[in-house]
Parts: structure tokens; C-alpha cells; sequence
């Protein structure tokens, strides 16, 4: 018969070189929001055990001494419940494949709700902008990056848990530089190129009379002209270029290529 | 408790630090030896799990073929360890779904056997309650002393179910315990370096007892 299964051996780790640079920059971003008093939000809609496995890494740490510092897995309707819970300059982190719609959404969310976004997972990588970090195992040798269930023994073979092991570690390690943790760049590093040529990315959370609508954008609430694309209804995402919305996004990539 | 070797990456406690690039590098480099760190240990614990890996997913496979199913278990990061276990068993994204469940997810039953008879019995109670003879228990701790992932074990190798422990350290009581038919240990004093590897010995556990379903069903 056709063999159902993969052989019994397991990929060895095949973490690119330049995953240990986006692990550093990532924990240093980390470390910054959270001495600001962010919480992280962790959701995983696929794979729910790596996001509880996220969250009580940083809430209950295995070494005696580092400071618990405030990560929540949420599931169910991530969408909703962030929009509800997450306050700005709080971190969004998800766990999974690219081809996740309820992270895409969630994480192409975070710009106009003021949140940081990074997106850990394994297989075939998310398009450029869809997150404001990506940490990502890259397909194993002989395995085939477009092919869910390879994909889905990358996120299992421990390669993601030791992503999110050490961005936990180094996060702690830029604590012991308090002189770096409430430096942010001049410019910042999480501000999509593409996107702030265009136009900012809005998310309508009222329509108002008049052609005007309320929105959501880099976490402030501003009254907009929405009469070049109405209808709008709250949840839409929108193009906003001096106070005028430009167009509506329904494309699931944020950023277009 | 295990001591990582991070020292070397705290030169200076500096308030005035304003340049990150050194620091950048530092992490970056620490990054890097973590990795290899892990691949070697994981390329280690599978290796030296190999026969206890091949006689349980037989072992598996035979009460999977019989109607058995998974209870599996654990403590924090080996809870979600053991949810992680549950759904490759029960959903995996290729082969055969098998029945498997996990004692850690129904927090009305985890935290009302807590508050009336205590957190060491927590898993055992649910065995008592769910789990038969054909059954299979597969328990997590890091350390390998984890009361009630051991009570637990216990029980089930009580009620002859198959048992099946991943630890990780020098294994700890769960390693010695007659009550555990198939212990998987990683040998590592590294709480995270133990998780990841455990990851791989599950997915090895999983292929193995798929391959031996395949077997059976083509020797018929």
C-alpha cells in the first residue's frame, strides 16, 4: 500500500544562520515594550500548545530569579478579543504556518491598533510585511516548503519550541542593560516601507454621518473622510493619506508586493 | 538548579549604555550556540532512544489495534507538551488519526480535584475514571519527578495500562520507577534543551507507531 507516513526519522534543526540575528533584534524590541509595561499576546490559532507553551515560558520562568513579565494565550476569536484586551505599544505574537488566515488577520491588525507584531512558525515564510518580525524555520533539507504536512512537522520538531526558548532567554539577557531598554531608534524598525509610502493603515471601528468615519490608527482614534470608498463597516481596513481613506484592503497581505 | 552559561554576556551593569550593536552581536552569538547546543542534544536523545523508541511504538500500535487510546499528561511547559502530543495523535496533518486525550485541557475537572484532593492526584483521579486496560499513559516532566505526572503512572501501570514517560536531567525517579514500561530520557540539565528534544522524541514516537499500523495492516 501507499506508505500514509514520513520515515521515522526526525529533520535535524535547520536554523539559518540569521535566525540568532533576528532572535537578538527581536529580544531587544521584546524587552523594550515590556519595560514599557507591555503585555504579550500570544495566539496560536492552530497550534494551541505552542501558544500556552509561549506564555508560561514568560509568565513562570524555569529559572529561579527572572521576573515574570505579563503574556496571555488567547483563543478562540483572536481578531475580537485582542482588539479588546491589548492596549498600544503591546506585543502580538503568533505561532504558526503562512498559510494561517486567523494570524494573517490578526497580525496585519497590529499597525493600526499601535501593537508590535512577530510571527514565529516553520515551512514556507510569510510574505515580506506581513508581520513586524518573522522568526522562521525554513523547510528542511529534502522537505518540500509548499507541502502542509512538512510544514507541519517543522512546527513539531522542536525547532519552534527552541525559537521561542531563546528569544525568552535573550529578552532577559537586554535587562541586564538598562541603559538599552528605553533607547527606541529615531526611525522605527517595525514601520512597514511600502505601507508608509502609501498611506497609513486604518481600521474602521465606527461609521459616522457625512461620509466620515472613525478609525483606529497606530493606536489613536481619529474621525476620517471615508466618501471616496463607502461603503465601510467597523473591522474594514483602509488606506488613510491625509485624512482621507484611499482605499479599502481585502487582500489578506497588508503591504502590497 | 542548572546554571546557564550566560554569565560571559553581563560584562557590565550600565546605565549609561546607549549602543546596542555590541550587545546585538552578544545575543546573536549566544543564539547560535543554543542551537547547535540543541540539535546535538536532540540528535543525542534520539539515538540513544532509539530501542526504547521502537519497542513502544510497537508496543503502541498493538493497543491502538486493540481500541486502546492515549491519556498524556503534564505540568506546565510538559502540559502543553502533552496537548501538543494529543493533537499530532489525533489530528496529524498526514497518516492515521488515532484516539488520544489530554488530561491537562478540562480545567473544571484539573481545578476541582485540586481544590478537593490535592494537585499530586490530579491526572491519577482521571485515570481512575476514564482509562481501561488497553489504554496507553504517556507522561511528561522535565525532571522526571513530577509527584503527580508519578502517581499517575503509577496508577495506570496499576490498571495495566501501557506506560510511557519522557524526562529529561539524569531521568529522576521516573527512570527507576518499575511502573514506567518505556522511558524516554534526555540527557540534558537544561529545562529548554529537555523540551526540545522531547519534541522530536514525540514526533519519532508518532512515526514509529504509524509505521507499525502500516506494517500490520499490510502483513494481513
Amino acid at each position: 500500500m501507499q506508505p500514509l507516513t514520513a520515515p521515522v526519522s526526525v529533520p535535524v534543526p535547520t536554523l539559518a544562520d540569521d535566525v540568532a540575528s533576528d532572535l537578538a533584534s527581536v529580544a531587544l524590541v521584546l524587552a523594550r515594550r515590556f519595560a514599557a509595561r507591555a503585555t504579550m499576546w500570544c495566539v496560536s490559532p492552530s497550534w494551541p500548545a505552542h501558544g500556552r507553551h509561549l506564555a508560561v515560558e514568560f509568565v513562570h520562568p524555569v529559572i529561579v530569579g527572572k521576573r515574570a513579565l505579563p503574556a496571555v494565550h488567547l483563543d478562540g476569536d483572536i481578531v475580537t478579543t485582542v482588539r479588546l484586551l491589548a492596549r498600544p505599544g503591546d506585543i502580538v505574537a503568533a505561532l504558526g504556518t503562512a498559510d494561517d488566515a486567523a494570524a494573517v488577520d490578526v497580525l496585519r491588525r497590529c499597525e493600526p491598533w499601535g501593537l508590535t507584531g512577530v510571527w514565529l512558525g516553520a515551512g514556507a515564510r510569510p510574505p515580506a510585511g506581513a508581520a513586524d518580525h518573522v522568526l522562521w524555520i525554513d523547510a528542511a533539507d529534502g522537505a518540500d516548503a509548499t507541502d502542509a504536512a512538512d510544514a507541519a512537522t517543522a512546527m513539531r520538531s522542536g525547532d519552534v519550541v527552541l525559537l521561542y526558548h531563546l528569544l525568552w532567554e535573550l529578552t532577559h539577557v537586554v535587562f541586564e542593560h538598562p541603559g538599552l531598554l528605553h533607547t527606541e531608534p529615531a526611525c522605527g524598525d517595525d514601520v512597514c516601507i511600502t505601507c508608509s509610502d502609501e498611506g497609513r493603515l486604518a481600521e474602521v471601528t465606527a461609521v459616522v454621518h457625512g461620509g466620515r468615519a472613525e478609525v483606529l490608527a497606530n493606536g489613536n482614534r481619529e474621525t476620517i473622510d471615508v466618501s471616496l470608498i463607502e461603503p465601510v463597516v467597523p473591522g474594514d481596513l483602509v488606506l488613510v493619506h491625509a485624512g482621507v481613506a484611499l482605499t479599502t484592503l481585502t487582500s489578506p497581505s497588508r503591504c502590497s508586493p | 538548579m542548572s546554571v546557564e552559561p550566560t554569565g560571559f554576556l553581563y560584562p557590565f551593569i550600565d546605565a549609561d549604555e546607549r549602543d546596542a550593536s555590541g550587545l546585538l552581536a552578544d545575543l546573536a552569538a549566544s543564539a547560535r550556540a543554543k542551537i547547535a547546543d540543541s540539535a546535538s542534544v536532540r540528535a543525542d536523545a534520539l539515538e540513544q532512544c532509539r530501542p526504547v523508541l521502537d519497542a513502544a511504538g510497537a508496543a503502541m500500535a498493538q493497543r491502538f489495534r486493540r481500541g486502546g487510546r492515549v491519556f498524556a499528561f503534564g505540568n506546565g511547559g510538559s502540559a502543553t507538551d502533552a496537548d501538543g502530543a494529543v493533537d499530532l495523535f489525533r489530528a496529524p496533518r498526514r497518516g492515521r488519526p488515532l484516539g488520544a486525550v489530554s488530561l491537562v485541557d478540562d480545567r473544571a475537572v484539573l481545578t476541582a480535584l485540586a481544590n478537593d484532593v490535592g494537585f499530586d492526584l490530579v491526572f491519577s483521579r482521571q485515570l481512575i475514571a476514564h482509562a481501561r486496560a488497553v489504554d496507553i499513559a504517556i507522561g511528561f516532566s522535565t525532571s522526571g519527578n513530577s509527584v503527580n505526572v508519578l502517581v499517575a503512572l503509577d496508577e495506570a501501570h496499576r490498571r495495566a495500562l501501557l506506560t510511557i514517560g519522557l524526562c529529561g536531567y539524569d531521568g529522576g525517579a521516573m527512570a527507576t520507577t518499575d511502573t514506567v514500561d518505556h522511558c524516554l530520557v534526555v540527557r540534558s540539565d537544561s529545562v529548554h534543551r529537555v523540551q526540545e528534544a522531547q519534541a522530536a522524541l514525540v514526533l519519532a514516537l508518532w512515526s514509529a507507531v504509524q509505521r507499525n499500523l502500516d506494517e500490520e495492516i499490510g502483513d494481513d
